[in-house]
């Protein structure tokens, strides 16, 4: 079953910590954290490193590209979506959805490139669609 | 390892009617359920000084509770907590009893799951405000439990080539259980091909791999070793508790794999340790099965099986009644009702009583039949140690061992 309707995507507030990544996203832009102490990035996007407790954050542009970590269709909805885990190039792996494709023909592993969708009234929110 | 091995127990157990529209308070419930565990103990109002309870903003607090029992109360807490809690808060009893704050205490959970506080994105939630982790959530559609599960299944598919008809083996087993219970809400058995067959929840989860929404209230009545011993039931002990046990960076821990681990990766040492005991030794398992697949992901982690083997483990037959250490003998949150766990607990106090209450005639005294055919007898022979594994998410859990 093919799926190319749009499902509405509620709007994520905005606020001072992560106003600059939703900026981005309205440039078509996908912001990653990373602690300039460890050099670890994160996401979602923290003031202090999850992993080392340092306030030394800064951020930076992924490339956007990646791969299926894991994934699941949602049938108990007016219209079935793909949520998915896609772990980008950076080694950062994020909550997402797989969109604009056949939600049947998802498979883990698969190449993925990010693609940003609008919400209702807010930034839109970084997806994914196959390679 | 610090243990209070065998210096508690569980000497009281009650619960409600399990249905689907109670028509009364959580309030009244956990009254009645409250009232049956003391009343099952053979204990007295006035034996009572300590209770606790765990709730979503969808209950009544224990000290609303108590005086409707005429119970005064030394200690008392309510925490926020779903599944895992009861294995948990029976070791924060233990540690409430051992501080010298008070000597006896019930725990319990009273939800109208069904006719009013649904869980997951149904209902009135779906109109709820985002907020809090929903930020990262929301916009991608992640509203329910078995949303949020469902990548840990697949990956699990992915990584060990699990298939859907072994996991449905779970629900099959649970069913023939609930077959010998009375209370259950679910009683009729279902074949493999029923389950897969079910239509799509969200993928891997049919609608006969998801547990049922129930109105319920359970109840435990946690003391010493020495009080246990004056209670008119055979005392069961505690050998080990661990809970609530979190996997690293709990919110997140699909950013850091990997997602088939779960949390008994890290709470089977603590509650193994403290007992003295491995797998190998347990009679019975009470694997929390808000789905199928969360039954199996446990039993593997705490060392039932291989870990990746779970699909073959609980395809084989082991897990039911008349093998070799059946899970969920009560029929489990997939088929006797839902009740964020304490109701697995319930069942294991009783099968190592030996007195289940299934329907041979003589259940209350302890004599079975041990036929296992539907409508009979779900008593475990001979049952010494049983263990239950509590899951809340992949990456929290609790798990408690007991004897008797």
């Amino acid at each position: 079953m093919s799926v190319r309707e749009e499902r509405p995507i509620p709007a994520p507030p905005v606020n001072p910590e992560t106003r600059p990544f939703w900026d981005a996203a309205a440039a078509g832009r996908l912001l990653l954290k990373r602690c300039a102490a460890c050099t670890q990035p994160h996401h979602y996007p923290r003031v202090i490193c999850p992993f080392c407790g340092s306030d030394r954050t800064e951020w930076t542009e992924a490339t956007g590209r990646g791969t299926v970590y894991s994934y699941s269709v949602f049938r108990r909805a007016p219209i079935p979506y793909a949520i998915a885990y896609v772990t980008l190039a950076e080694g950062v792996t994020m909550m997402t959805n797989i969109v604009d494709c056949d939600v049947d023909a998802i498979r883990i592993g698969q190449p993925v490139r990010v693609v940003f969708k609008p919400t209702e009234g807010g930034p839109p929110v970084p997806m994914f669609t196959p390679a | 390892m610090k243990t209070l091995r065998d210096r508690y127990g569980i000497v009281g157990v009650g619960e409600t009617e399990y249905s689907r529209g109670s028509n009364r308070t959580t309030r009244a419930m956990a009254v009645e359920a409250v009232r049956k565990a003391i009343l099952d103990a053979g204990l007295t109002a006035a034996d009572v000084d300590g209770m606790m309870s765990y709730q979503n903003g969808d209950s009544t607090p224990a000290n609303w509770v108590a005086p409707d029992l005429g119970i005064r109360l030394n200690f008392y807490m309510d925490v926020v907590g779903g599944g895992s809690s009861t294995e948990a808060l029976i070791g924060l009893a233990m540690g409430a009893i051992e501080a010298g704050m008070c000597s006896t205490v019930a725990i319990f959970r009273s939800m109208n799951g069904y006719s009013e506080f649904r869980i997951g994105g149904t209902g009135v939630r779906a109109a709820q405000p985002v907020r809090g982790l929903d930020l990262a959530q929301v916009p991608f559609g992640m509203r329910s439990a078995g949303q949020n599960f469902a990548l840990t299944f697949m990956r699990h598919m992915y990584e060990y080539g699990t298939t859907s008809e072994q996991v449905a083996h779970v629900k099959v087993a649970h069913s023939k259980h609930a077959s010998q219970n009375p209370k259950a809400l679910l009683k009729e058995r279902v074949t493999v091909e029923d389950v897969v067959g079910s239509r799509w929840i969200v993928k891997p989860l049919h609608l006969l791999d998801c547990c049922l929404e129930t109105d319920n209230a359970t109840c435990l009545i946690v003391t010493s070793a020495e009080r246990a011993r004056d209670c008119r039931p055979r005392p069961v002990y505690v050998m080990g508790v661990a809970g609530r046990v979190n996997k690293p960076r709990t919110d997140f821990h699909w950013a850091h794999g990997p997602i088939t681990r779960v949390a008994g990766h890290y709470a089977r040492d603590i509650v193994f340790g403290q007992a003295g005991i491995g797998p190998e030794d347990v009679d019975v398992t009470g694997s929390y099965d808000a789905f199928t697949f969360t039954t199996m992901l446990q039993l593997e982690e705490y060392g039932f099986c291989p870990k990746g083997e779970g699909g073959a483990y609980v395809s084989s037959g082991t897990i039911e009644l008349g093998g070799k250490r059946p899970n969920n003998t009560a029929g489990g949150h997939l088929c006797e009702g839902y009740t964020h766990g304490m109701s697995m607990v319930i069942e294991n106090v009783r099968q190592l009583r030996g007195t289940v209450d299934d329907y041979c005639p003589g259940a209350a005294d302890g004599v079975h039949t041990y036929d296992y055919g539907p409508g009979r007898c779900r008593q475990v022979r001979d049952a010494e140690i049983a263990m239950n594994l509590g899951w809340a998410m992949p990456p929290t859990g609790s798990a408690l061992i007991l004897r008797r």
